[in-house]
């Protein structure tokens, strides 16, 4: 668990704190995306933990024990730290780069090697191909798998990842994210993940943490607490008006309630189990109809678990209390 | 060309070739132990990098004969004298380059390193130097080659070295001989040049020969 208590941060020459008066708990294995507008603080307040930055006021309590109970470069090598420009060494092999920590933690080569492998395999990039690659061999999202296996590699408890997937066309962020979403799943790290972009901290959060500017917590809530209830006015317009829409994407058609298939359905739309209901509704609306055709895969005779409504749809986005996906 | 190649056996011509080379060596590794120690503690300050730099610009804007004129009132003449001077010639190049050099490593690299739990020695040595190897030793480079020809000034301040046949070819009015001592620098300067550039190279690390081809900014 990380627990901010009362953190704050003024930098040496201004009468304005960055970061004002913090107080929030990240629990394990949880993703907690810090989200706001530039200059909110949310990246000062992410390098606060690993003490890249430090508090003028408060402190940070990393399992229990204030993170100022070992020296800075103890702390973060315990704590993996993924950034937007990915910082990937130009002069150190794709191996040696994600080899950085278990290197200054002293592992032996067999144990770093055998980790090597497993992060390159993890992230989709074969060892036997990628080893002894260097960056500049690879594209911008090869570079950012490599950086998130780089921060993984030592295995820390703890993930800060400040935009991790900033730098790539937004196919490759979308493939990227759902990546890593499905790493997660089995890693359950507990993650400090900073963007500026409200759709990314909807889809990757377990908690978002909104802030605005001057470093002052808005809202600390569940995605879906967020866009249900803003508490401030603020919090309403940087989620946008289109906060129903936003709220579908959380929800997959697999995880609702279906309709028994009606007919043959041949000219219905074929919607995909793994899609978010915002893209169901988007695909029936696109073809006129009222409710589409819910199959398991792309395959057009794939077998169909039942239809999707307009109206069930409908009912989710009042509210009707759907667990998320 | 029988003057000529009677410079070339001269007893004395094979210790002028060596105390040339010695001035050489000596003038570029003083130079590089003044510089990169210089360059390592001022490059975070950009203060600091302004002044190394402007000092360095400074420093290669003063003529060499100048530098080797101003050292022997303190030194004398001679050999002290003269490797005083170069060094001081040497500086330059070497100083400014390791202060761009190391500044130009890109700031998320460095954030990186410093996030992952490298320590302050540990990212300068183990990402800083790597990654400005190659523009340190272009400077090393520069120095070099500038300090093989600024060698032939030596005699004038009792110094020795290959400027002596050129002096001495001007003095008795023999183009033979001051063309010996020229050609011998002259050959000199470009197997320093050949030399520099392949360490140059040898000091590039890979990754970074393979952005520079594919001219990614890595930078």
């Amino acid at each position: 668990m990380i627990e901010f208590e009362g953190v704050s941060k003024t930098y040496a020459g201004s009468d304005r704190p960055v970061v004002n008066d913090l107080t929030f708990n990240i629990k394990d294995g949880e993703i907690c995306v810090l989200v706001g507008p530039s200059g909110c603080g949310k990246t000062t307040s992410m390098r606060m933990v690993n003490r890249l930055i430090e508090p003028s006021e408060g402190r940070i309590l990393i399992d229990g024990e204030p993170n100022t109970s070992m020296s800075g470069t103890q702390l973060r090598r315990k704590i993996g730290y993924a950034i937007q420009q990915i910082g990937l060494f130009p002069h150190r092999s794709i191996a040696d780069n994600i080899a950085t920590v278990p290197n200054l933690l002293g592992w032996d080569k067999d144990r770093t090697n055998g980790r090597v492998d497993e992060l390159m395999d993890l992230v989709g990039l074969p060892p036997d191909q990628y080893r002894g690659r260097y960056p500049a061999e690879l594209s911008g999202g090869q570079q950012q798998r490599i950086g998130v296996a780089r921060a993984l590699a030592a295995d820390p408890p703890i993930m800060l990842m400040d935009e991790p997937f900033g730098a790539v066309d937004p196919i490759t962020r979308d493939r990227l994210q759902n990546e890593f979403l499905h790493i997660q799943e089995n890693i359950k790290k507990t993650i400090v993940f900073v963007t500026h972009d409200i759709d990314e901290a909807i889809k990757m959060g377990d908690k978002i943490a909104i802030l605005k500017e001057g470093g002052i917590l808005a809202q600390y809530d569940t995605p879906e607490n967020v866009l249900v209830n803003p508490a401030s006015e603020f919090v309403q317009s940087f989620v946008g008006g289109d906060r129903v829409l936003k709220r579908l994407s959380l929800t997959r058609v697999g995880d609702v309630e279906l309709e028994p298939p009606t007919g043959n359905g041949h000219d219905l739309p074929r919607i995909l189990e793994e899609w978010s209901l915002r893209d169901a509704l988007s695909e029936i609306i696109g073809a006129g109809a009222d409710r589409g055709v819910v199959v398991q895969n792309g395959d057009s005779n794939g077998s169909s678990s039942g239809t999707i409504t307009l109206d069930s749809i409908r009912e989710i986005s009042h509210g009707a209390g759907t667990p998320r996906g | 060309m029988d003057e000529f190649m009677g410079v070339l056996q001269r007893p004395d011509f094979i210790g002028n070739l060596i105390l040339h080379i010695e001035y050489t060596v000596l003038a570029t590794v003083l130079g590089i132990l003044i510089a990169i120690p210089v360059a390592v503690l001022v490059h975070r300050s950009n203060a600091g990098s302004t002044i190394a730099i402007n000092v360095g610009n400074i420093g290669r804007a003063v003529p060499s004969l100048a530098v080797l004129a101003l050292m022997f009132p303190v030194f004398g003449l001679g050999f002290d004298s003269a490797l005083f001077a170069l060094t001081l010639l040497a500086v330059p190049p070497i100083l400014i380059n390791a202060v761009v050099g190391l500044r130009q490593v890109s700031p998320q690299i460095l954030d990186s390193a410093k996030g992952m739990g490298l320590s302050g020695l540990q990212v300068l040595t183990g990402i800083q130097v790597p990654i400005a190897a190659p523009i340190i030793f272009a400077g090393i480079r520069t120095s070099a080659v500038l300090i093989v020809a600024s060698v032939t000034l030596a005699t004038f301040i009792g110094g020795g070295g290959l400027g002596d046949y050129i002096v001495e070819g001007y003095q008795r009015n023999s183009t033979a001989i001051a063309l010996a001592g020229a050609l011998a620098v002259a050959v000199l300067a470009v197997i320093t040049e050949a030399t520099f550039a392949g360490l140059q190279r040898a000091f590039t690390p890979k990754g970074l020969r393979i952005a520079q081809k594919r001219g990614r900014a890595t930078k």
